[in-house]
């Protein structure tokens, strides 16, 4: 509607709150709920069996982190969660290409690909540990089976989307092709390695998770079931709360540098 | 678009019957199924093919074992009892979470004060793996059903709630005036524009929730319940008995494919209304 | 006698949230008679669409009246139907269906609704398509669309919110004379709002040029063409003159 493009300066006398007004908002709620979580138990009878609050949380943080428990922990989960993503960029990437690039590969693979993405293959996941091992390895082949799909589904769509256009004006200026791959490809396919990434990161954090539950004595999966089995319900917050703010970090962390670096693509 | 399908009009009314379009399914379709079969048989034939330890041995099972084993369990009847307890905590678990979505959403959407209070927490859920609560979910709610619907329902909530809300908010701000232009009430814009505008929308955040909800039965079973299909599969996984493992895991990949496939029907049923997009995630 | 559509000292300004206030109309005058094709045109952000909107009743203004046969007007009528600049088509809804809203909106039957659906496809030149959807037409049938959606309801005032600027230099061309034609047949009193002077003079019985923002009545210009309307008068000297004259009162509104 016309009536909505009367291009309008921002005032410089709107004040900060109207500017800032969703996240300050957000701000307020997490405040909010933070506050009467820790109000509610000065009402009702804490059971530290079950239940904690965010200031026995705080201190279970500063023990752990004290202690050095908490980095230790994280440092050895880090270890096949960044491995195992390695590995699927390294196998996932290039297949994609292959699968998007070359017609009939995509044809072949993509009904076998479509029945793995969509199997829940977290179920594999006791047997990889018991036939692995429950060390890095075990958990290093957990999170490339899962975080392997999204980067070969996502990169062969990007290459798919490529614009055939542009590698015929490449082509009719006497490119040959390594400069497809390198002038056009590489850079259309970059915003959908990165989403695939985005994607990737949630299922290895799972993955990492799934292995460390079932079999581990290290990481921070391991440390949240055993602090459940003796109750420290306290650090075990703590320690959840620590998975959250890393998935958030890096999920969010992608998507926003994925807005900056492709504005033009729209993020899902 | 138009022009595509006179061409093919065309073509298929000069006699042809196999039409350039319909070539191209054909082969698809034939590819794909000929590297299934090519992987199932070269599978099959590895162990008469390969030196393996013994160690190997033990785990390294052949697509007619776990066909037989498959069969064996549906012929048996074994399979039903686990199943059905998974499909009652993934049934009920899709339920509330659509309960509690669809409404949740609608409401984000409408209200930019709400939508920015909840932001925080819903991004922050989303994005963590929801398998990190299970050791907590199952201290508070034990061993059974509830804490697996606990989890199913915390999978499948995030999908539905995001695509509703985003479905709310999509509504075409001009089709909101041009309907109230001819006289149309609160209900009627809601009736008129938002919920046909949100259901394709809704329908694709099903389709995701009920991958999230399988995903949901599987985990929460490995650890946390005492039956159903997963607890099979990961008792097995413990005794080495590979063949079973695979058998559940393709009686879940099948069940999420077939009611994934079924949304996706109606999803295409109802987007007859759209131009053809590469529509996504 | 007072005029069908009177505006009287109309001001609105917008306060949008996080910006300073945007003035819109101020001390706007107008007088629209009984059955005439009246033009407005004036330059980007004058306000012209804003008191589209005021009369079509989904704004309403700070200050002053607007009344349409001595009656205020204060939120939509059935006696006023608008033709939008982006179609407002329901994707979702098949041609006929999308004729059909303003219809269905007032309760009236359905076969009713299907009869006068059906003689306004033909009137706009669209027999034949009554179940192709939005996405399928093409920018022209998509208005001619719009134009039977606000024709079903048999208002009084066809409002017209630069409705061809969506559309291709050719196309627009013959949806003008469409319009015409259409227009003799089906009688309204038209507002149109547009950029193109040339439009305008084609059109109308009288052009008003509006000033820039906060937007006022300038200037009124009588168009003494002869109806009906050739396609031809368009490069006669008089038209011409005409143009040359109310671009000479627009250019001075216009802000680059």
């Amino acid at each position: 509607m016309a009536v909505e493009n009367l291009a309008v300066q921002p005032s410089p006398g709107a004040s900060f709150v109207s500017r800032h007004r969703s996240a300050l908002l957000g701000a307020l709620a997490v405040a909010l709920f933070f506050a009467a979580w820790q109000a509610i138990f000065l009402i009702v009878p804490l059971n530290p069996l079950f239940f904690t609050t965010p200031s026995l949380i705080a201190a279970g943080y500063v023990d752990l982190i004290e202690s050095g428990d908490l980095l230790h922990d994280l440092a050895v989960s880090a270890v096949p969660f960044g491995l195992g993503l390695l590995a699927a960029v390294i196998v996932g990437v290039p297949l994609g290409i292959l699968m998007g690039w070359r017609v009939r590969v995509g044809y072949a693979l993509d009904p076998l690909m479509t029945v793995f993405y969509a199997s829940p293959l977290v179920a594999l996941a006791p047997l990889l540990v018991i036939f692995f091992g429950v060390g890095v390895s075990g958990k290093t082949i957990i999170v490339f089976t899962l975080a392997v799909f999204p980067f070969i589904f996502n990169v062969a769509a990007g290459v798919r989307a490529v614009d055939r256009l542009l590698i015929n004006v490449v082509r009719s200026l006497g490119g040959r092709e390594r400069d497809i791959y390198l002038k056009i490809l590489f850079p259309s396919v970059l915003p959908y390695i990165v989403a695939g990434a985005r994607i990737a990161v949630g299922r290895a954090l799972i993955a990492v998770l799934v292995g460390e539950f079932f079999a581990a004595s290290e990481g921070i999966g391991y440390a949240i079931s055993r602090f459940g089995d003796i109750f420290a319900i306290d650090r075990m917050f703590a320690c959840i709360l620590t998975v959250m703010v890393i998935a958030v970090v890096l999920t969010e962390g992608i998507r926003r540098a994925e807005r900056a670096a492709f504005p033009w693509r729209a993020s899902q | 678009m138009a022009d595509q399908a006179l061409d093919l009009n065309v073509a298929a009314s000069a006699g042809r019957f196999v039409t350039p379009a319909l070539r191209q399914r054909l082969e698809s379709i034939a590819l794909g199924t000929a590297t299934i079969a090519l992987l199932l048989v070269v599978w099959q034939l590895l162990p008469h093919v390969l030196p393996m330890q013994q160690g190997t041995r033990l785990f390294f099972t052949v697509p007619s074992r776990i066909f037989a084993t498959l069969w064996q369990m549906f012929a048996t009847g074994t399979i039903w009892a686990p199943l059905g307890v998974s499909a009652t905590a993934f049934a009920i678990g899709l339920a509330l979470a659509i309960a509690a979505g669809l409404p949740l959403g609608i409401l984000l959407g409408r209200s930019a004060t709400l939508n920015a209070m909840f932001d925080p927490f819903v991004t922050a859920f989303n994005a963590t793996p929801r398998l990190v609560f299970l050791p907590l979910v199952m201290l508070w709610l034990g061993i059974g059903l509830w804490s697996k619907v606990a989890i199913v329902f915390s999978g499948a909530l995030f999908p539905l709630l995001i695509n509703t809300h985003e479905g709310v908010r999509n509504a075409d701000k001009l089709l909101i005036n041009v309907v109230r232009s001819f006289g149309a009430s609160g209900w009627d814009v809601a009736r008129l524009v938002v919920i046909p505008n949100s259901l394709p929308f809704i329908v694709v955040g099903l389709r995701l929730a009920i991958g999230r909800a399988i995903l949901g039965v599987v985990v929460a079973e490995f650890f946390g319940a005492q039956d159903g299909l997963g607890v099979v599969m990961v008792r097995a996984a413990s005794s080495f008995n590979v063949d079973v493992v695979f058998a559940g895991l393709i009686v879940f990949a099948a069940l999420s494919l077939v009611m994934t496939g079924l949304v996706k029907i109606i999803e295409d049923r109802m987007g007859r209304w759209r131009p053809q997009r590469a529509g996504g995630e | 006698m007072a005029a069908y559509i009177q505006a009287r000292n109309v001001k609105l300004t917008f306060r949008p949230p996080n910006r300073a206030a945007v003035s819109a109309l101020d001390a706007f005058d107008m007088d629209v008679e009984d059955g005439e094709f009246l033009s407005i045109v004036g330059p980007s952000g004058c306000g012209k669409s804003t008191f589209l909107n005021v009369l079509l009743g989904l704004i309403k203004p700070d200050s002053g009246e607007v009344r349409i046969r001595g009656k205020k007007i204060s939120g939509p009528g059935s006696e006023r139907a608008m033709v939008f600049q982006e179609f407002g088509l329901l994707p979702w809804r098949t041609v006929q269906h999308n004729i059909e809203l303003g219809l269905e909106l007032k309760r009236t039957a359905a076969a009713k609704r299907r009869h006068v659906a059906e003689r306004l496809i033909s009137l706009v030149g669209l027999a034949g398509f009554e179940n192709h959807y939005p996405h399928e037409l093409s920018g022209g049938m998509k208005q001619r669309v719009g134009l039977a959606r606000a024709l079903a309801t048999d208002p009084d005032v066809l409002l017209m919110d630069e409705p061809f600027a969506a559309l291709d230099a050719q196309t627009r061309d013959l949806m003008q004379v469409e319009l015409l034609r259409i227009w003799r047949e089906a009688r309204k009193t038209v507002l149109f709002v547009t950029h193109q002077i040339d439009e305008a003079i084609y059109l109308s019985d009288r052009v008003l040029v509006m000033s820039k923002r906060p937007g006022r009545t300038k200037k009124i210009f009588d168009i003494k063409l002869p109806r009906p309307r050739e396609y031809e008068m368009r490069v006669t000297p008089e038209f011409n003159d005409l143009k040359l004259e109310i671009w000479n009162t627009l250019k001075d509104e216009i802000v680059i």
